[in-house]
């Protein structure tokens, strides 16, 4: 047994992620969950919008008017590039559990990926919304 | 992690093995997987057709949400959306909440999505079968 | 950008630690201070300089850096030479632990400059000055870089490292064909350094009950033995929540494993294999 000090002040506890180097893996991780939680609250807006929807069309009007805000169109672009990061970290992860990827050079490289679908796929969503909004 | 390293007199054996192994945790991180899986076609054809729908009025909205595939879709988006928001939110608290709040928020969250998806697909139903 | 194997150490990176305040979330007795500053010694050309993590258990002070300022013609290639210099030269308070100095005992462990590594076999020309010399993370410290292994061997104990079997014993040796060796490759060659372990965040905020990257190698390692034939009882013991998943797959650890093994890897076939019994 390890003589721990209880007549004594207590052993500190070395730094965790207060020095250790966000790397990759760990920023990437992290993303994921917060872009998860930011979804669970896109989930619930979903929820409010279609009660919205299906009370009427003046509380749909309402609803809809804060999406179309200025205020409404920033969160809405923020949602959606969580929703495409945390997809393409979705797919990354599902391939992992069939136990692939997993060499270095993969995980960086679907790493890397992830983050230039996001991008791209958020892009291309709001500009083809642009189009069709005409 | 003895915050306090004020030790009981326990071995460090008996605190590593605790209360034993659960001998269960394979079913949700399976679900998980499932749901994760469904959600991928199920969350692209929803931001496809909202942008598709970009700047259509009410009537035409609700006109689409009412064809059967829109809105058996939207029903199945909810329900696998909700069940893998409870998972992945069960995962979250479990991780960073440890005092006795945990069991309380995990309750809180849990039925909190049920009564979400359970809004949310009977107002799906209310426009899908009303005349 | 691609990091090819886990040797291999950044040149340029964003950030150095997450931006974050420097004791942020440290209970008292844990947080740093600034310490004492020891210059070059006269006529030294090339000098290197370490802020390096100290703490006193004899005195009641609180943790702090210290930074030395290394004479690089005058020690080794490697972090754990310029530690034995410091030792020799400069302060012989300081205290590490290490044996073999060729990264197989797995003794000197420890954060250097922001990744867990091995110190004998980081060269000291690859990092950054002033390079950061912390403990490993998120483990009591006895002394200086000197952490308290205790509950993570404690953990290694808990999975029953043994080969376990349940027939008679052979007359002469268990027999295993070149392919089934081939399966515990990868794993058997860990040295329990625990560098992985202690660079894991999921440990940093479950260790008391996630077994963690170290632990959950080793198990696999005796899952996959064909000699084994304890797997069922393997299993049980490891399918929990917590003992083995709070693995996210964040992936730390396969990224700072000073022997290049695949910890995250492992824990992925565990997980295959659990889906696997029940479907």
């Amino acid at each position: 047994m390890t003589p721990s000090p209880t007549t004594t002040r207590p052993r500190p506890l070395s730094p965790n992620v207060q020095i250790y180097r966000p790397q990759l893996t760990s920023v990437l991780s992290i993303l994921n969950r917060m872009t998860g939680i930011i979804l669970s609250a896109c989930a619930v807006v979903l929820v409010i919008w279609l009660v919205a929807a299906a009370w009427g069309p003046q509380t749909y009007a309402a609803v809809q008017g804060a999406v179309a805000s200025w205020v409404g169109r920033i969160v809405l672009f923020g949602a959606t590039f969580a929703f495409f990061l945390h997809l393409c970290g979705g797919i990354r992860h599902l391939v992992w559990d069939t136990v692939h990827g997993f060499e270095l050079r993969s995980i960086y490289v679907s790493g890397w990926a992830v983050v230039a679908a996001s991008v791209v796929l958020t892009v291309a969503a709001w500009v083809a919304g642009a189009l069709m909004a005409g | 992690m003895d915050p306090k390293n004020i030790e009981n007199m326990r071995t460090p054996l008996a605190r590593a093995i605790g209360l034993g192994s659960a001998k269960e945790g394979v079913g949700a991180w399976w679900a998980e997987r499932v749901s994760a899986i469904a959600l991928v076609p199920l969350t692209l054809w929803f931001a496809a057709s909202i942008i598709a729908h970009t700047g259509s009025d009410y009537a035409t909205f609700i006109i689409w949400l009412r064809t059967p595939l829109a809105a058996i879709l939207m029903i199945l988006l909810l329900i696998a959306a909700f069940y893998h928001t409870v998972l992945g939110l069960q995962v979250v608290i479990e991780d960073y909440v440890h005092s006795q709040a945990k069991f309380a928020t995990m309750i809180a969250v849990r039925l909190g999505c049920c009564a979400l998806a359970t809004s949310g697909v009977v107002a799906i139903l209310r426009i899908a079968l009303s005349s | 950008m691609i990091i090819k194997s886990s040797d291999q150490v950044p040149r340029a990176t964003l950030l150095k630690r997450f931006p974050i305040p420097k004791n942020f979330g440290i209970t008292p007795e844990s947080r740093i201070g600034r310490g004492k500053a020891w210059q070059a010694p006269d006529g030294a050309v090339r000098a290197q300089t370490f802020e390096i993590y100290r703490y006193d258990p004899d005195s009641s002070e609180n943790p702090r850096l210290d930074t030395f300022e290394v004479d690089l013609d005058d020690c080794g290639p490697m972090v754990l030479d310029a530690l034995i210099w410091i030792k020799n030269k400069v302060d012989s308070t300081l205290t590490f632990r290490r044996s073999c100095r060729e990264g197989i005992c797995g003794s000197c462990a420890m954060n250097i400059d922001g990744t867990n590594w091995l110190a004998c076999t980081r060269f000291i020309s690859d990092l950054a000055t002033p390079t950061t010399i912390y403990p490993l993370a998120n483990l009591r410290i006895i002394k200086d870089l000197v952490p308290d292994l205790t509950h993570l061997f404690a953990q290694y104990a808990a999975i029953e490292p043994w080969l376990r079997s349940k027939t008679t014993e052979p007359e002469r040796e268990r027999l295993q064909s070149a392919d089934e060796r081939s399966k515990i490759d990868g794993y058997y060659e860990c040295i329990l350094c625990f560098c992985c372990t202690s660079g894991c965040p999921s440990h940093w905020w479950n260790g008391d009950r996630f077994f963690g990257p170290a632990v959950l190698l080793q198990a696999w390692r005796w899952l996959t033995d064909s000699r084994d034939e304890a797997k069922e009882e393997r299993l049980d013991n490891l399918e929990d929540p917590f003992r083995l998943y709070r693995c996210h797959t964040i992936l730390n650890c396969t990224r700072t494993c000073p022997k290049g093994l695949n910890p995250g890897k492992a824990i992925a076939e565990i997980k295959k294999m659990m889906i696997e019994r029940r479907s």
